[in-house]
């Protein structure tokens, strides 16, 4: 149930950072500096990682995290302990990093970009339903 | 039994997953295709400007394009270094475009007058696109987070560049093209441009940096619309060559 829950809602987060990853390579509106939060987020130094655009590292830490959950999920994948304890790890590590950026945001950047808010939350919410799939596991 | 009901959770989950991705892609591609927004026909009325700007590429090229740039602006950086050599090669190279970059400094970039600066005195030394180049490449060591005083990574610039240091040196401290970029700026106001890169192409307004096939394109369409009309005129249309700023 947990894990289903995680990988439709780390679906859902693919194509928000999907959307954030066209918007900053320019296919979506138009990325310039002078104008709103997200522009200013999104054109701002921080907006690269390790060379790669960080709503595309998003993109890759919703699939991952979506395709765990549905491995965990289909077949004889609610018996697996494995994806438990990897989606507890990955999404910890998406808690850490978003936050991380939303610290960049307030305290660097000066300025919000509600997409970004959005995802944080989406990660937040994940966090949690991978701590809810591990207790009731533990319980078991 | 037990085996039936995880077998209907299943195709059921499975069916929510697939409805998530077909809603997802169609979201996705219906933005894609939306108009940028933004993109407006220049004012016709607007008597021309007096600034000029730095002209890249033959000034008669049937399709001009402006932009109006800031060095510290990472978008323009992006579009520089990513987008611009592949304008340079297959556009302005051959002829199709001419290049004119104006400087429209935003305020809240703290170096960006410093960096226009010194992309101005090497101008002056014939060098604006070694130096616009550079100082685009560089933006990451010069730009307001990185430093608060810019001079020295712009005059290692300057130095790669291989420009005359002393002459240079002396023209930057100076502020000399304070005023060449002041005129820039105010052309871009005149022209109601509030962000950075905007494009004006041929005779239209793009807001925010594109990628090169949706750069092409709009290129296209202007010349499209320029050997229109132009057809009707005929030979006695060849007019003497332009140096002019086109706005």
């Amino acid at each position: 149930m947990q894990r289903q829950a995680i990988a439709i809602l780390a679906l859902l987060g693919v194509f928000l950072a999907g959307y954030l990853t066209l918007y900053h390579y320019g296919y979506l509106g138009s990325l310039a500096c002078g104008t709103g939060g997200c522009e200013k987020v999104q054109t701002s130094k921080y907006a690269m990682f390790m060379g790669l655009p960080v709503a595309l590292w998003g993109v890759g830490y919703y699939a991952t995290a979506a395709a765990i959950a549905i491995a965990g999920s289909v077949g004889s994948g609610p018996e697996r302990a494995w994806p438990t304890t990897a989606l507890l790890v990955l999404n910890g590590w998406g808690v850490a990093f978003s936050s991380y950026l939303t610290w960049l945001e307030l305290a660097r950047i000066h300025a919000i970009c509600r997409y970004c808010v959005v995802s944080a939350a989406a990660v937040a919410v994940l966090f949690g339903l991978s701590a809810w799939d591990w207790r009731a596991r533990a319980s078991r | 039994m037990a085996k039936t009901v995880r077998k209907k959770s299943n195709g059921k989950f499975v069916g929510v997953l697939v409805l998530v991705v077909i809603v997802g892609v169609a979201a996705l591609g219906y933005v894609v295709a939306q108009p940028r927004a933004g993109i407006r026909p220049v004012d016709p009325n607007l008597p021309p400007g007096t600034a000029e700007g730095y002209l890249v590429g033959n000034p008669d090229a049937p399709v001009k394009v402006v932009e109006f740039g800031d060095f510290e602006c990472p978008a323009c950086g992006q579009w520089a270094t990513v987008t611009e050599p592949d304008v340079r090669s297959r556009l302005i190279a051959t002829g199709k475009i001419s290049f004119r970059y104006f400087d429209y400094p935003l305020d809240v970039h703290r170096n960006t007058w410093p960096a226009s600066n010194a992309v101005a005195c090497a101008a002056d030394q014939g060098k604006f696109v070694e130096m616009h180049d550079g100082v685009f490449a560089a933006q990451d060591q010069w730009n307001g987070e990185a430093t608060r005083d810019p001079s020295k990574v712009l005059r290692k610039v300057a130095e790669s560049v291989g420009l005359d240091m002393d002459a240079w040196q002396k023209c930057y401290d100076a502020q000399a093209n304070y005023p060449r970029i002041k005129a820039s700026q105010e052309e871009g106001a005149r022209r109601g441009i509030n962000q950075t890169p905007t494009f004006i192409i041929g005779s239209t307004i793009y807001p925010g940096a594109m990628p090169y096939d949706q750069f092409a394109k709009a290129v296209e369409a202007e010349a499209a619309k320029a050997a229109a009309s132009s057809k009707p005129a005929g030979p006695a249309a060849s007019k003497a060559p332009s140096t002019k700023n086109p706005l």
